[in-house]
């Protein structure tokens, strides 16, 4: 009766369905990849992730905590190249290249724990205070709007304050400050795909309050999530890093703001390597994620979906 | 050049447009070789399925496409206004009738050639253009009323002064306040109190002005929705305030591109009646694009089918709806759900409106044709006169082929 | 309840009693409750096995409302839904488990805008197969050749299983949307504005389809739409809607051969034709669609009736409203002091105003009926006292097998002069 007015070319095999939704996710992956700035982020991430996974081959590994500095106290206050130190070291003889490496380490696993419970978290009461609506949402919201009113860099300095100087109390503080963003825009992405006309076709059809979440809600309002988690994954090393520089960190640790911390002393003196190669870590860092992190919201826009 | 002239009795010219689409899979033939003129005070409609080409030859007059990724490949839109009246300067007198211009005309622009600084010019002045999609034609940063006074003081100046008592009033700086083009200067002579009073009283008339041209459309309260933002509005209300400021403009030229779609029969109604209205006042020429066969039979004049990209048939309303003569126009006519039609045996038009991509050298419509012969589907047929006033581009009962011709009774499913 | 004692005919299969849905308008910081819409004022329809009833009305006039209360999306404010599915009927807000199960299977819909009604990220395959798999009808490749079929119905086939709903046309989409409601062999589709997003000859396409499912299957449709032609075509019986209230019922053919009340008479004159070349006879409703939120008394529809008599529920409202549109009066009114909703003392600016007011009531600038129905109107330095008579919402009355709610006779509204000639 009608003949299709798309030419399209998806062959019918027996695993049509699959072969579909690879075909959706690496059009996804083309839209990203044909973006200049998005594989600019992309390669920098690359290389950071396999300096952090390849930290012990690059530099020998400090015994017994390799995430604790090194301290060749013969070699203090040596200049980029000088003995053998391709960055230099800091006032204690702490090496910058080790800390560099290990200071990745570091900060990976800062952004995946902070983001990763923030997101579940958030991600969860969001989706509650959205489905449930009424007074949980009202509760939900008010405290929300608390955590909100309070500037993060101060939040998460005051907690880190009160917890105490250690590297897991800034992973705690910043996940206390973070959360909320994650449960607003998932309430607000609830609240709008809740009033899709595909979620009542859903309720027309008898599929349960469960189902029509996991099927027709959730997948529907992940980009704007995924979009946030990415571009955290740079700014919670930023955050970290301030906290650290401003000494809630434990000393002595291979952490970006903690060198950065340490050098920043001797920059009047002309000692620039200590607090300047760190810094430029983080400021990459940062910046690797963001480009990802935009890349990844116009790809995801569905207006670029092809027909 | 003279010969590319036109007769007194047109509006406006379209000779041989093409306008083209860039896009991932080919170039978009949205408008291929498209024909016809538009006579002075007439009402012309333009129909066709969805996807056919009507909105873009709607804005090819205002030259409102977007380049890139379109192409305007050839073609011209020619026009000629009319010269306003210098009796009456355009409010309307004995002498012309009270439609504000004379009987000669302007001279003849092509408007796909004009300057940037002469559309302007044309634009909302000499053709004013109801858009289809009236969320985007609204500016989202001013309230209704402000959009709307600019308009009215920009092309209803002289009537506002003597609706606000100053008719004759020697005042420049108010002149220009109320023709919406302040100089340095007028804003401290303005702030005179004789002026300031004036200038009261202009806004106090451009107020009650716009907000009857409001009232007029039926949108509810008008005088409340002057405070209010675009986006404050439903589609319908937004569709109504962009229509009442059209119709501001008493232009020569209306292109009105389904102006009521999103409006329930009453209103429609009523909208219809207002744009009647102005055309008997003013002698505005419209041109009335829709997609609704009953609606265009019930206004307009004459009547120009499209079908991707081409028009397919032009005449008379009377001549095409009586003996309407290319199969498309059949097909559509005979879609429309009338009295008398059993249900469940309408009848429609089998498949869809191809892809435009690089048509091949046939007829549109092959290949949904009922009645297409072997002829149809390698040459492309063009418009030809069956009468003085109706023309059809289809080999149906053309009597000059020398390979057998389609005909209505001969159905080949 | 009701059911025991009220008798159901045979081919009932869904009797819509009062219902009523009224939506709380909310403001300020504290989200007050300030008022409320009354989308849906108190309906009643029956709806009879293979049949179709129209709903027809304007914009906003409580249509989607009502579909949604049927199909049971939503509930309402009062009155009841009542579904027979054996030989009772029930209410369907207070079913649960199975006989809920039951409605759901028996009652689907058809959204009117089929882009937002599929969900973007699920291949046709699902969509259509989903409610199968809800009732566990069917699974694994079973499921894909009861989907197959389902497609074939619409005149969609085995290659589009695997595709996106935004790889389809409008009409494409829409087919896909029957699909689904078909898929588990209801009795009731309510079908809000099928077509309206289509063009006419996807629409042709559509219809037939919809009447062919439904010839096939003994199906009864709620058809909602605003287009009088496809309601005419479509349906058995028609429901005219106008601010949430019913005005007028009774068979297709009945109502387009003689409307009983004004306001379907204005719809169907102002309804374009294909075989009418000019408008000669179109009325556009003078006047503005009232606020649902403050509906008009009487007859809902008396500010813009063109036969409204004395009789029609003229009130403070109106005058107000008469002001409000008189360009230069509405800013010299400074206080309504309401006694009633139809007696008030308005305050002006002036007195010169008041008696502007007093001179134009008693002259042509308000129409004869409102005019007629004053019993009070005094001037009283700068205050206007006025009152009107009284008059009780206008019910709906039956006629043999139609209904309609005007205080006017049939014959008084097929003659259709207005008042006063
Ligand atoms: N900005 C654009 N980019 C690419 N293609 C476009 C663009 N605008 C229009 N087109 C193409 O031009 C063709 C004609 O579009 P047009 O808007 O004129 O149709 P229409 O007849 O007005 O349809 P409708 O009834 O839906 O308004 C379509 O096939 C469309 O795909
Ligand atoms: N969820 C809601 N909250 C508040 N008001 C609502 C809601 N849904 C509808 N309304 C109001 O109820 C009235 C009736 O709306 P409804 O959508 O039922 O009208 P309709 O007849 O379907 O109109 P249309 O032809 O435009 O679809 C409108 O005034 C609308 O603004
Ligand atoms: S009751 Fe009848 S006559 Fe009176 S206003 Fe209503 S429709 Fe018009
Ligand atoms: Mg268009
Ligand atoms: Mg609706
Ligand atoms: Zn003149």
């Amino acid at each position: 009766m009608t003949n299709p007015p798309q030419s399209s070319n998806i062959t019918i095999t027996k695993d049509s369905a699959f072969s579909v939704k690879i075909n959706r996710f690496l059009a996804l992956l083309q839209r990203l990849l044909s973006n200049p700035t998005t594989v600019i982020g992309l390669i920098i991430i690359g290389l950071m992730l396999s300096m952090a996974i390849f930290a012990p081959w690059i530099t020998t590994a400090n015994i017994p905590d390799p995430y604790q500095m090194p301290r060749d106290w013969g070699a203090v206050r040596k200049p980029p190249g000088e003995m053998g130190y391709l960055l230099g070291t800091t006032n204690e003889g702490g090496d910058v290249f080790y800390g560099i490496v290990w200071g990745s380490r570091t900060s990976l696993q800062l952004s995946i724990y902070v983001v990763g419970s923030t997101m579940i978290i958030g991600t969860i009461i969001g989706s509650i205070a959205g489905l449930l609506g009424g007074w949980v949402d009202e509760v939900l919201m008010r405290i929300v709007d608390v955590f909100l009113s309070i500037p993060e860099l101060i939040f998460a300095l005051a907690i880190a304050a009160v917890l105490g100087p250690s590297f897991t109390n800034i992973i705690i503080a910043l996940s206390l400050v973070i959360w909320v963003k994650y449960a607003r825009i998932m309430r607000a992405q609830v609240l709008q795909i809740k009033q899709n006309d595909f979620v009542d076709a859903a309720r027309i059809v008898g599929d349960s309050k469960f189902n029509i979440y996991i099927k027709d809600i959730l997948p529907n309002a992940v980009t704007p999530v995924t979009v946030q988690a990415t571009l955290d994954m740079g700014n919670v090393v930023l955050i970290g890093a301030t906290l650290s520089f401003i000494g809630l960190s434990e000393a002595g640790i291979a952490e970006w703001g903690v060198l950065v911390s340490e050098g920043q002393a001797g920059i009047a003196s002309g000692r620039w390597w200590a607090s300047t190669f760190p810094g430029l870590m983080i400021f990459l860092w940062a910046l690797a994620f963001n480009l990802l992190g935009d890349g990844l919201r116009d790809a995801l826009d569905p207006r670029l979906e092809d027909r | 050049m003279p010969n590319n002239q036109f007769e007194n009795n047109v509006l406006a010219k379209v000779k041989d447009l093409k306008v083209h689409f860039n896009s991932k899979r080919g170039v978009v033939h949205a408008v291929d070789g498209v024909d016809f003129e538009i006579l002075n005070g007439e009402t012309l409609g333009l129909v066709g399925e969805t996807g056919c080409g009507k909105s873009v030859t709607g804005r090819s007059f205002l030259r409102l496409l977007p380049i890139p990724p379109g192409i305007i490949k050839g073609g011209a839109v020619n026009f000629k206004a009319n010269l306003v009246c210098t009796r009456c300067s355009g409010r309307g007198c004995s002498e012309c009738g009270k439609s504000g211009h004379k009987t000669e005309k302007g001279e003849q622009v092509d408007l796909l050639k004009i300057s940037d600084t002469r559309m302007r010019e044309i634009r909302g002045d000499r053709i004013a253009m109801i858009f289809q999609d009236p969320g985007k034609a609204l500016n989202p940063t001013l309230t209704v009323g402000a959009q709307m006074a600019e308009v009215f003081l920009q092309h209803r100046s002289l009537e506002i002064l003597d609706m606000a008592g100053l008719g004759q009033i020697k005042n420049k700086a108010i002149l220009r306040f109320a023709k919406q083009d302040v100089k340095l200067f007028d804003k401290i002579l303005l702030l005179l109190p004789k002026a300031r009073k004036q200038k009261l009283k202009v806004q106090e008339a451009v107020k009650i002005m716009v907000s009857k041209a409001l009232s007029e459309t039926q949108v509810p309260n008008p005088l409340k929705l002057l405070d209010r933002f675009p986006h404050e509005l439903s589609g319908g209300m937004r569709q109504r305030v962009m229509i009442a400021q059209a119709l501001a403009c008493n232009p020569d030229l209306l292109i009105a591109d389904e102006p009521t779609t999103a409006l329930d029969v009453t209103v429609e109604a009523r909208i219809l009646e207002l744009i009647r209205e102005l055309q008997l006042k003013r002698k505005t020429s419209v041109l009335y694009i829709s997609h609704d066969l009953s609606l265009v039979r019930r206004i307009c004049d004459r009547v120009a089918v499209m079908y991707a990209g081409r028009i397919v048939e032009i005449g008379k309303a009377e001549e095409i709806f009586a003996n309407p003569s290319h199969p498309y126009t059949r097909g559509l006519m005979a879609a429309v759900p009338s009295n008398g039609i059993p249900r469940g045996s309408l009848s429609a038009i089998k498949g869809t409106v191809p892809e435009l991509i690089d048509p091949p050298d046939s007829c549109r419509f092959s290949g949904r044709c009922p009645y297409e012969v072997n002829g149809c589907r390698v040459n492309d047929p063009k418009l030809r006169k069956i009468t003085e006033s109706h023309s059809v581009a289809c080999f149906i009962n053309d009597a000059s082929l020398s390979w057998c011709a389609p005909s209505f009774e001969e159905e080949r499913v | 309840m009701k059911d025991s004692q009220k008798n159901y005919s045979d081919d009932l299969i869904l009797s819509v009693e009062e219902v009523k849905k009224h939506y709380p308008i909310r403001e300020g910081a504290l989200q007050r409750i300030v008022g409320s819409v009354r989308a849906v004022d108190g309906v009643s329809l029956q709806l009879k096995r293979g049949k179709t009833l129209g709903i027809v009305g304007e914009s906003g006039c409580g249509k989607t409302t009502l579909g949604r209360l049927i199909s049971g999306l939503n509930d309402p404010t009062s009155g009841g839904v009542l579904y027979g599915g054996e030989e009772k009927f029930n209410r369907i807000d207070e079913l649960k488990n199975i006989p809920l199960r039951n409605f759901r299977r028996n009652c689907q819909m058809v959204f009117q805008d089929s882009f937002a009604s599929l969900n973007p990220r699920h291949l046709v395959a699902d969509i259509v197969g989903r409610p199968l798999k809800v009732y566990k009808e069917a699974t694994g490749a079973d499921l894909l050749d009861r989907v197959v079929t389902l497609l074939e119905q619409v005149g969609l086939g085995r290659e589009h299983l695997y595709r996106y709903p935004h790889q389809f046309s409008g009409g494409q989409r829409q087919r896909i949307s029957i699909a689904r409601a078909i898929a588990l062999n209801p009795e009731i589709i309510v079908l809000d504005e099928p077509t309206s997003a289509l063009d006419v000859s996807v629409q042709a396409q559509i219809l037939n389809l919809l009447s062919d499912i439904q010839k096939a299957r003994n199906l009864a449709y709620i058809f909602i739409t605003h287009d009088l032609n496809v309601v005419r075509h479509m349906a058995d019986d028609i429901v005219v809607m106008y601010l949430g209230k019913v005005v007028e019922a009774g068979s297709t053919k009945d109502i387009f051969d003689a409307p009983h009340h004004p306001y379907t008479k204005a719809l169907i004159s102002a309804k374009p034709d294909l075989d009418k070349a000019n408008s000669e006879n179109a009325i556009g409703l003078e006047g503005l669609i009232p606020d649902p939120a403050r509906p008009p008394q009487g007859c809902r529809f008396h500010t813009r009736c063109v036969m409204a008599t004395p009789d029609c529920g003229w009130e403070v409202d109106d005058v107000i409203r008469w002001l409000e549109d008189t360009p230069g009066m509405f800013e010299e009114l400074v206080g309504v002091e309401r006694k009633s909703e139809f007696s008030a003392v308005l305050t002006f600016s002036s007195e010169g105003a008041a008696a502007n007011l007093i001179a134009s009531a008693r002259s042509e600038k308000l129409p004869l009926a409102m005019r007629q129905s004053f019993i009070k109107l005094n001037l009283n330095n700068e205050k206007v006292e006025l009152a009107f008579k009284e008059v009780k919402e206008v019910a709906l009355k039956s006629l043999g097998h139609r209904q309609s709610a005007c205080v006017l006779s049939p014959e008084e509204v097929s003659k259709g002069a207005h008042y006063g000639n």
